[in-house]
């Protein structure tokens, strides 16, 4: 390797950060206040705004207005399945059956969440099609064009969109309940649902598939001004109510209970028995 | 949008009525069919294994199918000590520590500096990027690459990483980075992307930056074989005793053990205040 000359490096960048803490969000002053984005959190907020509008102040540095609030509550609840099929709720069964504590397994139930194909790790690309997708219709382009543009593996099967079809099933009944409570709520929708919902009239009429929470739900948050980011930290929590039901069901029960398996209970298609061979050492 | 009254169908889907795998084989005992007699790892019984092998031989195993050559096994075990303590000022490391000293629960140490080891930066994310971007590039000449990769502008501030796996720490080139990969590539078994790696470090050094403890772990484990995929959980793995051992070590201490910040070094910025 050739020698370089010796420079010394620029770290006043980190300097002015060593042994000290910079915060935007808020702090404790002992014996004076809990200071949460310009508000004192236990005077002006404990009791006065809802935890959904708290979350999102804490998130995304905005207190939002409580019927959007009321609205992300409702999202919330329409991911608290309690059934243990479902991949990260089985994780909290799992950790429930093996006498996990509660924190651990519903940590590692929204740990499992954070998938490529559903709950909140699936939302920043839902989030970036759809806003995306509008800044393309700027430019004219239409739902089929915006569709074509998005990764098909074969030309018979269905292009690869963020926010569109799920797992198991086909259709999401979540939307016509959000739908529901966004009206109730007076929630307002703009131009990227409405986009939304003309690619899923293209994707219905084409593939047979449509939108999923996901699509719905990162058109409503772009139409309110989130980001992509903003989004996913927003829902990191997002399936943590349907984990509690599956690990307290499990964890009630004797250990090793939740969906025993016997040994023939896995498909073993590896090598075949063999001898170890002696260790050689370099 | 109004109710679009959604209709939900099950898809036509045939899910595998047992789970499969190529890896272990659990041989019932006679008398219970929930308990295993015998475990085989790719074929070989566990118990011989261990009376026979190193844990870096049957680690290699567990991941590839077959055991490691003599030259492999020397260089992943290389790796491994190499990787075993991110150190105390790592934040994965003081996410651990962090956690003892405020006694959060024994078992939950390892989780919880596993998950910070996981990240995008120098962690287990960036391992699993930088295998891609060897994959990607080592038919390439690194000069070369080097040069395309330093005219994407750079962050105002902190540091820089023109390529997963390579670039600046602290504002300057980590000198260890570099020599664990001289250390690797004097190895038998070091292979193509080490060797490259040290091309695009040389390059990269004229301008403050060079290996990074990612890169260096991708670098080895690509020449090891591994998969990309199973390369950022191995990283994490490697680094999991140390994260461990500093935890335990601040564990039965008073929290005053580590520093809380006073209120004159805990800085809120006037608009979060009142």
């Amino acid at each position: 390797m050739l020698s370089q000359p010796k420079r010394e490096n620029n770290t006043s960048f980190w300097n002015e950060r060593r042994g000290r803490m910079f915060s935007r969000k808020g702090g404790w002053i002992i014996g004076e206040a809990v200071y949460n984005h310009g508000y004192s959190m236990l005077d002006e907020l404990a009791g006065h705004v809802s935890f959904f509008q708290v979350l999102s102040l804490n998130t995304v540095g905005r207190l939002v207005e409580r019927r959007f609030a009321d609205w992300l509550e409702a999202l919330f609840i329409c991911l608290s399945w309690p059934d243990s099929r479902v991949w990260c709720n089985q994780t909290g069964s799992l950790a429930g059956t093996m006498q996990v504590s509660p924190v651990a397994g519903v940590c590692a139930g929204i740990l499992s969440s954070d998938s490529r194909m559903y709950g909140p790790g699936c939302m920043t690309a839902a989030c970036d099609f759809i806003i995306n997708a509008l800044r393309q219709t700027g430019c004219g382009s239409s739902a089929e064009e915006i569709v074509g543009l998005c990764s098909m593996a074969s030309p018979d099967t269905p292009p690869k969109v963020a926010g569109y079809a799920r797992p198991v099933a086909t259709g999401d009944e979540r939307i016509d309940a959000m739908v529901r409570v966004g009206e109730m709520l007076g929630v307002t929708t703009g131009k990227h649902l409405v986009l939304a919902g003309e690619i899923e009239k293209f994707m219905k009429a084409r593939w047979g598939e449509t939108m999923n929470l996901a699509g719905y739900s990162a058109a409503v948050f772009a139409d309110h001004g989130f980001s992509s980011q903003e989004t996913y930290r927003l829902l990191s929590c997002w399936v943590n109510s349907g984990i509690h039901a599956c690990y307290a069901e499990a964890a009630d029960q004797p250990p090793e209970s939740f969906f025993p398996l016997h040994c023939e209970d896995i498909d073993y298609q590896g090598k075949a028995a063999r001898p170890v061979p002696a260790c050689e050492r370099s | 949008m109004s109710a679009n009254s959604q209709q939900v169908r099950k898809r036509d889907m045939t899910f595998a009525s047992r789970t499969q795998t190529r890896i272990w084989q659990e041989i019932p005992s006679e008398e219970n069919p929930y308990l295993a007699g015998q475990c085989r790892c790719h074929g070989y019984d566990i118990l011989e294994l261990a009376q026979k092998r190193s844990f870096a031989d049957v680690l290699f195993l567990l991941f590839q199918g077959e055991l490691p050559s003599p030259e492999q096994a020397k260089m992943l075990e290389t790796l491994l000590i190499a990787l075993i303590n991110p150190g105390p000022r790592h934040p994965a490391t003081r996410a651990a520590m962090n956690a003892a000293v405020s006694k959060t629960h024994i078992q939950h140490l390892l989780p919880i500096g596993l998950a910070v080891m996981g990240g995008a930066h120098l962690g287990g994310a960036e391992v699993l990027a930088s295998m891609r971007f060897l994959d990607a590039n080592l038919a390439r000449q690194p000069v070369e690459v080097a040069a395309e990769c330093l005219v994407a502008p750079q962050p105002a501030e902190g540091d820089f990483h023109p390529v997963p796996g390579f670039g600046s720490r602290f504002g300057g080139v980590d000198p260890l980075p570099g020599q664990t990969a001289a250390l690797l590539v004097s190895l038998s078994a070091s292979g193509r992307a080490l060797a490259w790696g040290q091309g695009f470090a040389e390059a990269l050094a004229p301008h403050g930056m060079g290996w990074l403890t990612s890169g260096v772990a991708a670098a080895a484990l690509h020449d090891l074989g591994f998969s990309p995929w199973a390369g950022g959980g191995l990283f994490q793995l490697a680094c999991a005793p140390g994260i461990l051992a500093h935890g335990l070590e601040l564990a039965d201490k008073p929290i005053t053990a580590m520093p809380f910040l006073d209120e004159e070094h805990y800085v809120i910025a006037a608009e979060a205040r009142k």
